[in-house]
């Protein structure tokens, strides 16, 4: 019996060094407090379209933005109902990303694949329904998109990559129109 | 260990110096020396192993080819936690590997850590996707300030041969072709190359990069 003693304590230690990696894997990132998600939320209010200016040395909300590419973003609060983003496709590089506060990007379309000027995005949670918020059949028009979001509040992150380095002011112009807001079925 | 352990101050004198058959005080002092020692080393063991597998990623959760280091799937819903734990560490909100991938590298081809104070020749070849840029940072993540405001390269800016082909020089000082500028700070370097709309994709549907696609980095000299 106590011969086995040793064996004992490695096997011991391999389990308890398991259990160890796990809790630190799944802690880590809600004990990362800056992430993506979270420095934006930092930059202003809910269910609006704020753009960032381009990235500079010293100017950026988030580490390794690339400076080429144009950003605006919307975070969405769902809890008093839908959300809509609408957004002018001025470019095919135009990508519009959702992410859940946990930095996941559960949606995503490419101007490329929208063949309108124009694309609405309709955000709503999986207990929402369109036709509750007003809608008869927003699925009649082409350039309406309902996005069912796993989360109550999230980001929708707009980037717009630039064609050329003359392409900048176009592209937060393009951005500008962006707009972001409780969906009714006036607006 | 077992030497460390018969040596310590803890153990009470044994009266014969064998390991196993002591008396039942000095058993029980050396159970919880053992005890404590296997928790230290576990702990160890356990975050260290952790902190490696998100910082630097396994064969299962990223791609490594010469310098450079992709995580197969960042931003993507059905991550893995090392994923996630990775990408949350990070500050980052990528696109999902289905729609974008991202390869970072930290070191020339060879292994050496990237620095301010040296020059490196990066060639490549085109990517097969809608959009793609080279960004140089500093190890955290911030662009570096130059004067010539020069931060990046993209794939419609990139000045390129006849067959598509290019070099980027990454140097202090101003450099002919496409000149990315590595700032006048001394300090360690990270590239990042983002590749939007990937053509191509794996039976997983995310975004496929060949590796020999993914441009070479030689260090060419150090101050």
């Amino acid at each position: 019996m106590r011969m086995r003693l040793p064996g004992l304590f490695i096997a011991l230690g391999l389990v308890l060094a398991g259990l160890i990696h796990i809790v630190a894997v799944l802690a880590l990132p809600s004990l990362a407090p800056k992430n993506g998600f979270s420095r934006f939320a930092a930059l202003g209010p809910v269910n609006t379209v704020i753009q960032i200016p381009p990235a500079a040395p010293g100017q950026q909300p988030m580490p390794m933005m690339a400076p080429d590419v144009r950003y605006a973003f919307c975070r969405f609060d769902l809890s008093n109902g839908p959300v809509r983003l609408s957004a002018r496709i001025t470019d095919e590089l135009l990508l519009i990303a959702l992410y859940t506060p946990g930095a996941e990007n559960f949606y995503s379309v490419v101007g490329a694949d929208v063949k309108r000027p124009e694309v609405e995005l309709i955000i709503i949670t999986a207990d929402q329904s369109v036709e509750e918020a007003g809608v008869d059949s927003p699925e009649s028009v082409d350039n309406v998109i309902v996005v069912n979001s796993p989360v109550s509040e999230g980001i929708a992150l707009l980037r717009l990559p630039l064609a050329g380095p003359s392409r900048a002011d176009a592209a937060e112009q393009a951005l500008k129109a962006t707009s972001c807001g409780p969906y009714s079925r006036s607006g | 260990m077992t030497s460390g352990v018969h040596d310590s101050p803890l153990t009470l004198a044994p009266t014969r110096p064998t390991v196993w058959r002591d008396d039942e005080a000095g058993h029980s002092m050396r159970s919880l020396v053992y005890f404590v020692a296997t928790f230290v080393v576990a702990l160890i063991l356990g975050i260290g192993s952790a902190w490696y597998m998100i910082d630097h990623g396994s064969p299962l959760t990223t791609t490594k080819v010469g310098a450079w280091e992709g995580w197969l799937s960042a931003g993507n819903p059905n991550a893995d936690y090392y994923t996630r734990a990775h990408v949350a560490r990070s500050g980052r909100l990528p696109l999902t590997s289905t729609v974008a991938r991202y390869f970072v590298a930290r070191t020339d081809d060879n292994g050496r850590a990237l620095a301010a104070d040296c020059t490196y020749l990066i060639t490549g070849r085109p990517l097969n996707a809608r959009w793609w840029s080279v960004a140089l940072y500093d190890e955290y993540g911030g662009l570096i300030a130059n004067s010539s405001g020069r931060y990046s390269f993209n794939s419609e800016e990139l000045l390129r041969h006849a067959d598509g082909s290019y070099r980027i020089n990454l140097a202090r000082n101003a450099r002919p072709e496409n000149w990315l500028p590595t700032g006048a700070v001394d300090q360690r370097l990270t590239l990042m190359l983002r590749i939007y709309s990937p053509r191509e994709t794996d039976a997983a549907g995310i975004g496929f990069i060949a590796g020999d696609r993914l441009p070479k980095i030689e260090r060419l000299s150090c101050e």
